[in-house]
């Protein structure tokens, strides 16, 4: 930050600039500031967590909230279901959302546009408003406390379909073509031709999926009703401020739910980014 | 596989799933709230039974109440707060890309741990807001304080996102518009309220539309930062609904009820928002 001379322009720093500055470091902080302190909270002791004021930082850095956690608590229980639904649910999500998409994309039949519009139509009715009627469903098919419950009803996302379709309508129809003219079958063409030139569009739905179920809080709160099915957030919901278990091991949980996207959003930053910026909302 | 049949293949596990939990429920939702139910399973007809009830609780105009109050300030500091900083982070400064990783960070985080997180920094006893500060502010103690902070820790988690939309916007301009306003001798401020704005309408609308939706759905960081206290001072309508069907005493037909009414308002006003935006247009 010492020296101005950036490629492009070369300015000394107006008023202006440093106010920009300012406030953007500013919002930073707001943003880091409670992050970095739940991370070096979550390795203090519980009479280190009480002192008034808190000590900044813990006394040591061993990882006892973490493994004691684990130890004593189900915690492993609640990781490996949140693991499991985020895996699967993903999985289930690329395979029907691409399917649905080159249905949509690259065939005329009849229904297809009201289909597309019913598609669209979906992103209007949130969980949130149809909560008890949902519930209703999944307690007919048996899908209360089983995690197939938390896989199956979110898979079927329509802006994982409306992404993958708007990719796939710029992919030339003479690749099919010719695919079909060489024999293929049409689930092979799809299989072999357009799948994997659709990587990029499933690279960004993969992070997004695996982002949104990591999280998901509302529909398994409903489902997983015995403690042995919750997941990571629920089990933290559920837990805190109840003092079954203490506020570090909670804390050392809390970060650990964080490591995963944290490591994506790192190493994956300029796709989600991406993403987003070209979800089609222009 | 024939061709003829082949979309329909396609298209059938996904549509099936649409089908069976979001287009079946979305109409059975309107049947449950005409009955009423105390477990789930026995229910009695209950006609409008629900909607008078709703119409005549206390705590249904609370929520609705706190509802529209966390709503319309979500709304309007969100799509300000986003044109702002999607402005900042839009001009050619060092670390930019650094800048707009940090603001996006919180959208990846589970509302459940944020709400977790700012809950304890916001603890009156030794929290580490009060520590900074130096203070003793009942944050979450206060009925007014504490809707103050859920609509803090709401922006702070979704401003990231919306920021971003606004800001793929903004690249979408033509610069020659801006160009052209220099050489008419247009001041900054000038050329931001008739060049860019007027431009980044349909974006903004977007992210009026997103934030609205979201404004009126919030629940996951509220339930873990307030619980939606104090005394009820943060219970949203979907907190209310959830109480109603999964808490005990149980009921179902009113929390139906609920939902039918709150899916009518978000349609409602996204409906007068496109509308809105079309008489301008």
């Amino acid at each position: 930050m010492t020296t101005w001379s950036s490629t492009g322009d070369r300015r000394p720093p107006s008023i202006a600039r440093i106010a920009m500055y300012t406030v953007l470091i500013a919002l930073s902080l707001i943003v880091l500031v409670p992050i970095v302190w739940a991370v070096l909270s979550s390795f203090k002791t519980q009479a280190e967590l009480a002192a008034r004021p808190p000590t900044p930082l813990p006394g040591s850095f061993a990882p006892t909230n973490y493994t004691e956690a684990l130890r004593t608590f189900d915690f492993g229980v609640y990781l490996r279901n949140s693991v499991i639904v985020t895996v699967a649910a993903t999985a289930l999500t690329l395979v029907i959302n691409t399917m649905a998409a080159y249905g949509l994309a690259k065939y005329n039949f009849r229904g297809r546009n009201l289909l597309f519009l019913v598609t669209l139509g979906t992103i209007m009715i949130p969980l949130q408003v149809i909560l008890i009627s949902v519930y209703e469903v999944a307690a007919d098919l048996g899908l209360v406390n089983s995690l197939w419950g938390l896989i199956i009803p979110p898979a079927a996302t329509p802006t994982g379909v409306f992404l993958l379709r708007q990719y796939m309508l710029g992919l030339p129809d003479e690749l099919i073509e010719a695919s079909r003219i060489d024999g293929a079958g049409e689930f092979r063409t799809f299989a072999r031709i357009i799948v994997p030139l659709c990587a990029p569009p499933l690279a960004v739905l993969a992070i997004f999926s695996v982002i949104w179920r990591w999280n998901d809080f509302l529909w398994p709160l409903i489902i997983s009703q015995d403690q042995d099915r919750y997941t990571l957030p629920v089990a933290l919901a559920q837990f805190d401020g109840q003092l079954v278990v203490p506020f570090n091991y909670i804390l050392a949980m809390s970060v650990v739910s964080m490591i995963p996207v944290i490591v994506i959003f790192l190493v994956l930053q300029r796709h989600i980014t991406r993403g987003i910026a070209g979800t089609g909302l222009r | 596989m024939n061709i003829t049949l082949a979309p329909y293949l396609f298209v059938l596990p996904n549509m099936l799933i649409f089908g069976i939990f979001t287009i079946w429920p979305a109409i059975n939702n309107v049947t449950i709230s005409m009955y009423d139910s105390t477990n789930g399973r026995t229910f009695t007809y209950a006609g409008t039974g629900n909607y008078t009830e709703l119409v005549n609780s206390a705590d249904f105009w609370a929520a609705a109440r706190a509802t529209v109050i966390f709503a319309s300030c979500f709304v309007v500091l969100c799509t300000a707060a986003a044109v702002g900083l999607a402005l900042l982070l839009d001009a050619r400064l060092r670390g930019r890309g650094v800048f707009r990783a940090i603001v996006f960070l919180p959208v990846l985080l589970s509302p459940v741990v944020v709400g977790l997180i700012w809950g304890w920094i916001f603890d009156r006893r030794n929290g580490l807001a009060n520590t900074l500060l130096g203070a003793d502010i009942p944050w979450l103690v206060d009925g007014r304080l504490a809707m103050a902070v859920v609509i803090f820790v709401g922006l702070w988690t979704h401003l990231g996102f919306y920021a971003l939309i606004i800001l793929a916007g903004l690249q979408g301009i033509d610069p020659n518009h801006h160009a052209a306003a220099m050489i008419d001798g247009a001041s900054a401020w000038q050329r931001f309220r008739y060049v860019t704005l007027p431009l980044l309408r349909p974006t903004t609308l977007v992210v009026i539309i997103l934030s609205m939706i979201a404004g009126f759905q919030a629940f996951d960081f509220i339930w873990t930062l307030t619980g939606g206290g104090p005394v009820g001072a943060t219970t949203l309508m979907v907190q209310y609904i959830y109480q109603n069907a999964f808490q005990s005493p149980i009921r179902y037909g009113l929390a139906a009820a609920g939902s039918v009414i709150l899916f009518c308002t978000l349609f409602g006003l996204t409906l007068l928002n496109v509308l809105n935006d079309r008489r301008h247009a």
